[in-house]
């Protein structure tokens, strides 16, 4: 009997999801643990295996239709056999509007993004789902609709067509702005069209891939357009983002243009760290220069739990513990793994979860749940050998540390130069909860941690 | 110390067009040239074989003229008088290329060139001459190549590469010709057309490999069946050994011999003197110098043109157009390009041009592409001229109807191929060849009617059976 393959629930906080890519195509045979599609949500692109043999019957869900977790979205069965009569799961509800009768009402959509703290638990619940809804489906590409609409006479349609060009784009003089011939002519010679030179098979793809040969640029011998201009062309047309981007478009937009950004660079000298830090690797004990830069920050946290907040304008929220976001590059985009509970992890136990989480990133293999919630972010392009930059704080934080690459340096200490290694790092603070003495008083104490050797030598 | 605004090392097709392009824009201009003005293309490549291959070719059709109702007692040759010919048309186009320089401003100096830095490039004379030192803006390196000669392969007189077998002053009656690319194929050609016993070994599957597998059928056919040269594809010579008698070597389970071998199996890049590391350039690891499609290597103002550089086609056309461009990018400030779009051509009997993407490319590619063939049998002029072997194809795209590429084997392939280059170059679709009135009767016919096909609308070839 048939089996019905449904959209698989990747945590507590994802109500829907696309699948972006079917793997196998009605009639094709399906093995157990084989990857049957990939499904996308706001956070990550995953694969989805098959928990039966047979053959894929019947596909419910096509590709990049956003459909609610839990909702079957094929069959897979014995070659042959009927697949039961499945509607197709209802389409999504529309995404809560966005907050529209201002903010005495309902926070920013930013703050809503954490729940209370519930006391007996411990452990943050995951946020409610009407903060962390998705973006509302893919938008369609942003190309012009087709011209379906278009008063055209039938001569003049076919001129155009015969001219590889758009009428979509002619000013009609006939009744109701109807485009006529002449007015195909007379847009023709405005254009310079006569003058146009294109090479035939430039002009055979143009007409195949339907592209506005007026739009193209020659780089031929005389401006003539080339095959390899209309490819041009083609690659140039927009295309629509990933989900991944859209998301990261989305929050980032957000967050830049509603929060007040404010920075303060400091540089921690990193000379007695690294040297620490080969002593140790040579006692066996490995760390990253990222795991110090985090327990250093998770420890300054704690000494201004002020930067640990969240701020919407009118109120703010203090949180209960320290939730570190790390930012983590992967293909075509950038994730932001949590360490939960950060300040109760020791530094071993911290660069384990911070080891771990990095490379299920990589892997593409972070549940949704790993990925929301953080209460400050740390992002370190270190290994990108960049002097300086500056990042944009996450939707429901209030500050993010940018860390940039170690530079031997010269030093002018007791008036002498000196080399030392010297990493910058820039705070961004939301200006509204986080001044700049607080900032700079932050700054400073992540950069005191790092240079206290002491400090590290009780710590490992 | 003598200033320039150009060096170009290496007087071959690809130095000396660099050198007269960049005279012409006014430049202060030194040619570096250790032997001969030309290069291998004029002294030891293109021009000496075709001068040699147009004697035996009249001497073939001398020996083979009865279907035209011709006889020819007592046809014979005299080959040292051929190489003496040869010599005569090498001597009068390297004397020719000598004046263009001359006339152009160009300073020529002999001897072999070294970089002392960048900026400086020191020439020493063959012999006890004085080392001279030049100072220059910018250099272009056109060294060229030689032919390969693999450790495996025993030093001996008998076993020679094409530039000493062009010194022959007589032809040996056994040839073994190691390596069945262009080079091995128009030598093997030549030999067999003056009566000498070929064999051709080949390590890959075929001869010619990177044609497409119909025109090398073509070819292979004229060349075993007319010419009698046996062709042993898919097998390295092994246990090669030269001595007195002759030379001997195995293939597979065969043992061939032979009273010389030519060895043709690539060309390798020179640079050996130029002391590159000096200046901190690079080669890759096969020796050639990359460079981009405007000639420019990695030092900003060293220029590589022509068989030195990585990705070469290794033909002289190319190499002309690539030191044309590199002298304009130098002169002119310019970001020309050279262009990709090289034909090539084959000197073997029948010849073969060839130019753009193969059947065979498309394929791998995984391009949608529609094939246009005509064979010469169905050309007036070819039957008329008794040259009736052969055939000219198109490779279409499927989609578009553009030309992509074009392959001529048969009586003046070679000739033929330049239409088909300005086709393709100019982007010109298979429906506008169709429709280009071609004067009849001529070879040239087989491209529109060729054309045709692409479509299914050939005139003159039986629709094919569905």
């Amino acid at each position: 009997m048939a089996q019905a393959v449904v959209l698989p629930k990747f945590g507590q906080t994802v109500e829907e999801a696309t699948i972006v890519k079917w793997h196998k195509k009605v009639g094709d045979s399906v093995k157990k643990g084989e990857v049957l599609f990939e499904v996308e949500t706001d956070k990550a692109v995953l694969e989805a295996e098959s928990f039966y043999d047979g053959v894929l019957l019947k596909i419910l869900v096509g590709e990049n239709v956003p459909a609610p977790v839990s909702s079957v979205v094929a069959y897979v069965g014995k070659a042959g056999e009927q697949a039961p009569e499945g509607a197709p799961p209802p389409a999504p509800a529309a995404p809560p509007a966005p907050a529209a009768p201002a903010a005495e009402q309902k926070p920013a959509p930013a703050p809503a993004a954490r729940a209370p703290l519930p006391a007996e638990t411990g452990r943050r619940p995951a946020p409610p789902p009407s903060a962390l809804h998705l973006p509302p489906p893919t938008p369609p590409p942003p190309t012009p609709p087709p011209p379906s609409r278009l008063l055209i006479s039938p001569r003049a349609r076919a001129l155009a067509r015969s001219c590889v060009i758009a009428p979509a784009r002619i000013t009609g003089s006939g009744p109701r702005g109807r485009i006529v011939r002449r007015d195909v002519e007379a847009y023709l010679e405005a254009q310079g069209y006569a003058s146009l030179r294109v090479s035939p098979a430039a002009r055979r793809l143009a007409a195949k891939e339907g592209v506005d040969i007026l739009t193209v640029r020659g780089t031929g011998a005389g401006g003539r357009i080339m095959v390899h201009d209309v490819q041009r062309s083609l690659a140039e047309r927009p295309r629509p983002l990933s989900r991944m981007r859209q998301v990261i478009a989305r929050r980032l937009t957000e967050s830049f243009a509603g929060t007040p950004h404010f920075y303060v660079t400091v540089s921690a000298d990193m000379t007695d760290l690294l040297a620490y830090r080969q002593e140790l690797k040579a006692r066996g004990k490995s760390f990253t220069v990222t795991d110090f830069i985090l327990e250093a920050v998770v420890m300054s946290l704690q000494e201004f739990p002020a930067v640990n907040s969240v701020c919407d304008g009118t109120t703010v929220r203090w949180y209960g513990s320290v939730d570190l976001g790390v930012a983590v590059s992967v293909e075509n985009g950038l994730v932001v793994p949590v360490i939960r509970n950060a300040g109760d992890l020791s530094l071993e136990e911290l660069r384990d979860r911070a080891r771990a989480l990095t490379a299920k990133a990589r892997e593409g293999k972070l549940l949704p749940d790993e990925m929301t919630g953080s209460t400050f972010t740390v992002s370190n392009m270190g290994m990108l050998d960049v002097d300086d930059f500056h990042a944009i704080i996450n939707p429901g934080e209030a500050a993010i540390l940018a860390v940039s690459s170690t530079r031997e340096t010269p030093v002018a200490r007791g008036g002498k130069v000196v080399v030392r290694s010297l990493m910058r790092m820039t705070l961004s603070t939301d200006h509204r909860i986080v001044d700049g003495a607080l900032g700079a008083a932050f700054a400073n104490a992540v950069k005191g941690k790092l240079e206290d050797m002491e400090l590290w030598k009780s710590l490992t | 110390m003598e200033k320039f605004d150009v060096v170009v090392i290496g007087a071959g097709p690809g130095g000396y067009p660099a050198a007269i392009r960049a005279a012409q824009t006014g430049a202060r201009v030194a040619v570096v040239e250790k032997e001969a003005v030309g290069g291998t293309c004029l002294n030891w490549g293109c021009i000496p074989t075709k001068a040699l291959i147009a004697s035996a070719e009249q001497y073939w059709r001398m020996k083979h003229c009865g279907a035209l109702g011709l006889s020819a007692a007592d046809v014979g040759f005299d080959y040292a008088a051929m190489a003496k010919r040869k010599d005569e048309v090498v001597a009068r186009l390297t004397g020719g290329v000598g004046q263009l320089l001359k006339a152009n401003g160009v300073t020529a100096l002999a001897g072999t060139a070294s970089f002392e830095s960048r900026n400086r490039v020191a020439v020493k004379p063959a012999g006890r001459g004085e080392k001279r030192t030049v100072e220059t803006a910018n250099t272009i390196i056109a060294t060229g190549s030689v032919s390969a000669m693999p450790g495996f392969i025993p030093r001996h007189p008998r076993i020679v590469e094409s530039r000493a077998f062009l010194d022959l002053k007589k032809l040996p009656a056994a040839l073994i010709v190691l390596g069945g690319g262009v080079i091995g194929c128009e030598f093997a050609c030549l030999a067999a057309q003056l009566g000498t016993r070929v064999t051709v070994v080949e390590l890959l599957e075929d001869i010619l490999i990177m044609l497409d597998a119909d025109v090398r059928r073509e070819v292979k056919r004229h060349m075993t069946a007319s010419l009698g040269i046996e062709i042993l594809a898919g097998a390295a010579l092994k246990d090669i050994a030269a001595d007195r008698d002759g030379v001997r070597g195995t293939a597979g389970d065969r043992t061939v011999q032979a009273e010389m071998m030519l060895v043709s199996v690539g060309r390798l890049p020179l640079t050996e003197g130029l002391e590159l590391k000096r200046i901190g350039l690079e080669t890759n690891e096969r020796g050639f110098i990359a460079t981009d499609e405007g000639g420019r290597t990695a030092l900003a103002t060293v220029y590589a043109v022509g068989d030195v550089t990585a990705g070469s086609t290794q033909l002289a056309h190319a190499a002309t157009s690539q030191g044309i461009v590199a002298a304009e990018n130098i002169c002119l400030g310019g970001r020309k390009k050279t262009d990709r779009l090289v034909p090539a051509c084959i000197f073997t009997s029948p010849e073969i041009g060839s130019v753009g993407l193969t059947e065979g490319e498309a394929g791998r590619k995984g391009r949608a592409v529609k094939v246009g063939k005509f064979a010469f049998t169905g050309l007036g002029k070819a039957l008329a001229s008794g040259e009736p072997e052969g055939f000219v194809k198109w490779v279409v795209d499927a989609q578009t109807d553009q030309l992509l590429g074009a392959h001529a084997v048969g009586a003046h392939a070679t000739d033929l191929i330049a239409e088909a280059a300005a086709a393709i170059k100019a982007e010109l679709t298979a429906e506008e060849i169709g429709r280009t009135i071609h004067c009849h009767p001529t070879f040239a016919e087989a491209w529109m009617e060729a054309a045709h096909a692409a479509h299914g609308r050939c005139i003159h070839a039986a629709p094919k059976r569905k």
